[in-house]
């Protein structure tokens, strides 16, 4: 494995994006758009510190979800993923290319929405400020490289857009972000426990509400970080199945 | 000289065996043989559906055969495979944010180009070859289709491959366009640089050393466009009639 084709696949897609002033206008504008939604719709304060940690998983999943699986689609549908494959590039090599490229816009917006939240929304939280940003990293890096591998199995855009109802909204349902999962039944509590996002939550809370450390929160940190691993795996096994026939 | 063709895999550009591929119940390639010698500009003619791009998919690394053997330069590792050649796909394929340069400069470090002054002189090498040297810093958004063609075909010499795989690289190009890529093909081949060239076209079959017409996954006839042509007994034939002529006839075989 060459870490420096790895670099500049990152590289390029940073240039990409940079150069993009519209997109790059959108990954930063949109959070605060929703996340001020959120600040309205919860007036309560109390109500909105036990919202806010969820929703910042939430969000943070969903905005980079969208990001790779689109921009990952577009590099199979323009050609230029299938000029990749012929090249001595390894697969690995351009899951982890596109990890690193992705990797810089989804910390900006997981920042955006962490300042936004704590500065303009005014919510409380006891943890150490560094470690719930380095927890919502590594909820990101899941969410990138589930959408590299989502996107495989996608032909169009319109397809890819589908699976945000398919995978994302039972994961809002079911993970503990409108109402505790240890209220729901039996068998539902069971699907929660291998969704990523039900550890996002439950991590999240634990540093925001608990005070909890990245230690202390341990188990969901590690099945978050077990879930990113795989899903690099999964992405890049799935890229030569990608690849337009 | 080029190279005449030989039994021996390791002195062809290509061999391919029995090569068979299937898309679902859609037979591409069935039992395909074919041995491309090195330092030539070899076609690959044939309708569409005839498994031009299939081939040349599998020449490129992108399928493997499901049947048979197949060796490029004596190789049959695709990794091994894919440092030795350059792939210009029928798209651009390019990064429209990213200028000319960027994008071959792009290329040439996923080729392993890492020492940045021999990577900075092979870019603007490529960049000459195709004439594109004084554009090098226009987004290739801006740039017009065949200049977007021409930056494709540098993205796929910036590291010097001994093979060529090209898939209808003239497809959509003006006549004027046509010649000068004809003539950057020609001027490669002199450097003893395999050209394999995927095509409808009967006139870019005219410009090849030596051609192999594709119909149904097989090759029907192999040979320079004059011995396909003489082939079929009339010195006044076209390669359209030749090819017809073959399909007729349902042969299939080395004419030369």
């Amino acid at each position: 494995m060459s870490l420096s084709r790895a670099v500049a696949i990152a590289r390029r897609i940073i240039r990409q994006f940079t150069r993009d002033r519209r997109t790059l206008a959108f990954i930063i504008i949109v959070p605060l758009v929703v996340m001020t939604l959120v600040g309205l719709s919860f007036p309560e304060e109390a109500v909105l510190d036990y919202v806010a940690p969820a929703l910042m998983a939430t969000l943070a999943m969903f905005f980079v979800f969208i990001l790779t699986g689109v921009s990952f689609l577009r590099e199979r549908a323009q050609g230029t993923m299938e000029r990749l494959m012929a090249s001595p590039v390894s697969r690995l090599e351009i899951a982890l290319g596109y990890l690193l490229g992705f990797f810089l816009f989804a910390a900006a917006q997981a920042l955006i929405i962490l300042l936004f939240t704590i500065l303009v929304l005014g919510v409380h939280y006891q943890g150490a400020l560094w470690q719930i940003f380095v927890f919502q990293l590594i909820i990101t890096v899941g969410a990138l490289n589930l959408g590299m591998f989502v996107s495989t199995y996608a032909r169009n855009e319109f397809q890819v857009v589908q699976f945000i109802p398919l995978i994302l909204a039972p994961q809002v349902f079911l993970c503990g972000v409108i109402w505790p999962v240890e209220q729901m039944p039996n068998y539902l509590q069971a699907i929660s426990k291998v969704l990523p996002l039900t550890y996002a939550v439950d991590g999240l809370r634990g540093i925001m509400l608990d005070g909890s450390t990245l230690v202390g929160v341990g188990l969901d940190l590690g099945v978050l970080l077990a879930f990113a691993a795989a899903m690099t795996v999964l992405g890049a096994v799935a890229l030569r199945r990608g690849a337009p026939a | 000289m080029p190279m005449m063709p030989g039994e021996n895999p390791q002195h062809l550009a290509v061999w391919a065996d029995n090569v068979s591929f299937a898309y679902g119940d859609v037979k591409a390639l069935q039992g395909l043989k074919l041995q491309v010698p090195r330092g030539i500009s070899f076609g690959l003619l044939g309708p569409n559906g005839a498994g031009k791009t299939t081939l040349i998919r599998i020449l490129a690394g992108l399928l493997r055969p499901q049947n048979g053997s197949i060796q490029v330069l004596g190789e049959s590792s695709a990794r091994k495979v894919a440092q030795l050649i350059g792939y210009m796909p029928q798209v651009p394929a390019l990064y429209a944010e990213l200028s000319a340069l960027e994008n071959v400069d792009f290329f040439a470090r996923l080729y392993g180009l890492s020492n940045r002054r021999q990577r900075a002189q092979r870019v603007e090498e490529a960049l000459r070859f195709v004439d594109l040297w004084e554009r090098r810093n226009a987004p290739t958004l801006k740039l017009s289709g065949g200049m977007k063609q021409r930056v494709s075909l540098a993205c796929a010499i910036v590291h010097q491959p001994p093979l060529l795989v090209l898939d209808e690289p003239t497809v959509g190009l003006d006549p004027e366009l046509r010649v000068t890529f004809w003539d950057h093909f020609h001027s490669m081949t002199r450097e003893g640089i395999t050209l394999i060239i995927s095509s409808h076209t009967m006139d870019d079959a005219a410009h090849c050393d030596r051609l192999a017409f594709l119909r149904s996954g097989r090759v029907i006839a192999e040979g320079s466009p004059q011995e396909l042509r003489e082939a079929t007994g009339n010195l006044e034939a076209s390669l359209e009639d030749a090819f017809l002529y073959f399909v007729r006839q349902g042969v299939s075989g080395d004419v030369a």
